[in-house]
């Protein structure tokens, strides 16, 4: 229990850094909300006023608070290019953002766990070999350039989908999948050659180990040694790194957006970035950096109940 | 040790085709075939030919041409980045690991910090503000680098700074900066060395994404990643004008990390 406080503590500690970092430095850019509402050929004395009207001459830390108080609420402020609240701009999109990073993630899942093990069982066999050099080559290849292979091949030769026909998800929602799983794969194949690739290791490492030996002079045969001793051990690095890629995978569809044309999180932030729209960009990168801290909360945690040996070495 | 090591194919097989690739990055800084950004209205989108083994682009310029070009600018910034990152990150490693202490705690909350905010989010803060280009790309995947380093090299100093040897040199009067890095860090270059070539690629592949998406290197100079994202347009009519350019990503990295794998393994 000390465990889990003092990790969340840490968590909202950099939570906190984080948001006034971000704060600070989208303050330090010339141009406000106030100027921004009203251009550049303004006299000084309307701006003064209206700054004074939206409380941007407050300190620093008043407006931080302000801020972060109205962000915890969900106000993320307003867009200076559409004139709307980003909180609205961005519900709608979230969605598929986060429905494509969890199906990438069940994907790197489902195919990862068998083929390690599978390669582990098969330890320095030819089969073994080919799933290694294939794993080295795709961890090799950008995502992005994966997706135009894979909009290539399924989309121009074997006509499987229409290249840049996304269909929304509230329209569509079967044809919203069956678009959407291409971008997923592609985002999944180079984490699961790293998962493979982790877990085969682990899983070699773990057999060398006293216990194995025990366990199978008890008479235990080679899938239970596996499944009962092995692979629980083998798996404590493989919940690691899936637990950084579940955040690698949300912001890696950041570009793998561009490449679907799919209108998610990551072509809003883009486009706003172009056109200097900062309260947009600032509520995004907060948004996305603490879903990428909290799921790191949440992997410590998962980590904790699968080896408890990791709270007591710490306290 | 260095016969060792050229006898494992993995580590064997890497050196060749980084060496492969860095000579044609090296011979593409003094000598392209053609012009990377000249325009030829006749040859838009030729296949490969003799005069254009992989053929041109839209605009009818030499794509080997601009993938040498592209593949210099993706070096240097790769290179650029990784140095800021291990300059500061050793810098930063060794003082917190040496001496320990409050300072210690302090810088490593700030890296831990810095390390739980993906590097392309970095990125892409420092560009809306700065605005694009290379150096912007190279400054924040530099800043994006140094926790990783710096935590690696911390660890080593932990490792080492309570050892005889690093003991028996205090005694003998020698100054704590001398002992850290002629002493320590030398020590550390193993370690060091596999993790700067994962960075290496790390920081190849950002790159590329970042040029992909319009924010690093600005036309009409060519990058990879900026490459990809033009040919995305032509891709059934000119799929040579994508597949190049991604492969010669794929050696890039994937010669460096089999060099890394060999160096880990040994």
């Amino acid at each position: 229990m000390k465990y889990v406080g003092k990790k969340l503590g840490a968590m909202l500690v950099t939570l906190l850094l984080i948001s006034f970092l971000v704060f600070l430095a989208f303050d330090i850019i010339p141009g406000d909300a106030a100027m921004a509402q009203l251009g550049t050929d303004v006299t000084p004395e309307r701006l003064e006023a209206l700054r004074e009207e939206m409380g941007l001459n407050k300190p620093l830390i008043e407006r931080y608070v302000i801020w972060l108080v109205a962000f915890l609420q969900g106000d993320f402020g307003v867009s200076y290019k559409y004139n709307m609240p980003v909180a609205e701009m961005i519900s709608s999109k979230l969605p598929i953002t986060v429905i494509m990073a969890l199906i990438s993630f069940a994907i790197m899942v489902i195919v990862s766990l068998p083929l390690g093990i599978y390669t582990a069982k098969h330890n320095g066999k030819r089969i073994d070999r080919c799933i290694t050099v294939m794993n080295q080559v795709m961890m090799a290849v950008p995502h992005f350039f994966l997706g135009i292979v894979i909009t290539y091949v399924f989309g121009l030769v074997l006509k499987l989908f229409v290249p840049g026909d996304y269909v929304s998800y509230e329209k569509d929602f079967g044809a919203f999948l069956s678009y959407i799983i291409f971008p997923c794969v592609a985002i999944a194949i180079p984490k699961i050659a790293m998962s493979v690739k982790l877990l085969k290791s682990s899983c070699v490492e773990e057999a060398r180990k006293d216990y194995v030996r025990t366990a199978y002079s008890k008479g235990n045969n080679t899938s239970k040694v596996l499944y009962r001793h092995v692979l629980r051990n083998a798996m404590i690095p493989v919940v690691t790194l899936w637990g950084m890629t579940l955040a690698d995978m949300l912001v890696g569809s950041i570009v793998i957006e561009q490449v679907f044309n799919v209108p998610g999180i990551g072509r809003i932030l883009l486009t706003s970035i172009s056109y200097r729209d900062y309260p947009v960009v600032q509520a995004i990168i907060v948004l996305i950096a603490t879903v990428v801290i909290v799921t790191n909360f949440c992997v410590d945690m998962i980590y904790q109940l699968i080896d408890p040996r990791i709270s007591v070495q710490e306290s | 040790m260095k016969k060792k090591l050229l006898n494992q194919p993995t580590f064997l097989l890497g050196t060749i085709i980084t060496s492969i690739m860095l000579l044609m990055t090296f011979i593409g800084f003094f000598y392209t075939p053609y012009d990377p950004t000249q325009m030829d209205n006749s040859n838009k989108l030729a296949g490969c030919s003799l005069e254009h083994i992989m053929g041109c682009d839209n605009f009818g310029r030499d794509i080997f041409s601009r993938v040498l070009q592209g593949m210099g600018n993706t070096f240097l910034i790769a290179v650029a980045t990784v140095t800021i990152g291990v300059v500061c990150g050793i810098l930063l490693g060794a003082f917190t690991g040496y001496f320990g202490g409050w300072i210690d705690e302090v810088i490593m909350r700030i890296i831990d910090v810095i390390f739980a905010f993906p590097s392309i989010l970095l990125a892409l803060v420092f560009v809306s503000i700065f605005g694009t280009g290379k150096y912007n790309v190279v400054f924040a995947l530099g800043i994006a680098f140094i926790p990783s380093f710096a935590r690696i090299v911390r660890s080593e100093f932990i490792k080492y700074k309570d050892m005889d040897y690093v003991k028996s040199a205090r005694l003998a009067g020698v100054s704590d900066l001398r002992i850290m890095f002629v002493h320590i860090l030398p020590n550390t270059m193993t370690v060091l060395l596999s993790s700067i070539m994962i960075g290496f690629n790390n920081a190849v592949l950002s790159e590329a994404g970042m040029s992909y998406l319009g924010i690093g290197v600005q036309p009409p100079d060519a990058s990879l990643g900026s490459m990809l994202s033009e040919a995305q347009s032509y891709l059934f009519s000119a799929p040579n004008y994508a597949i190049f350019p991604g492969v010669m990503i794929i050696l890039l990295v994937l010669g460096f990390s089999l060099m890394a794998d060999g160096l880990k393994s040994r």
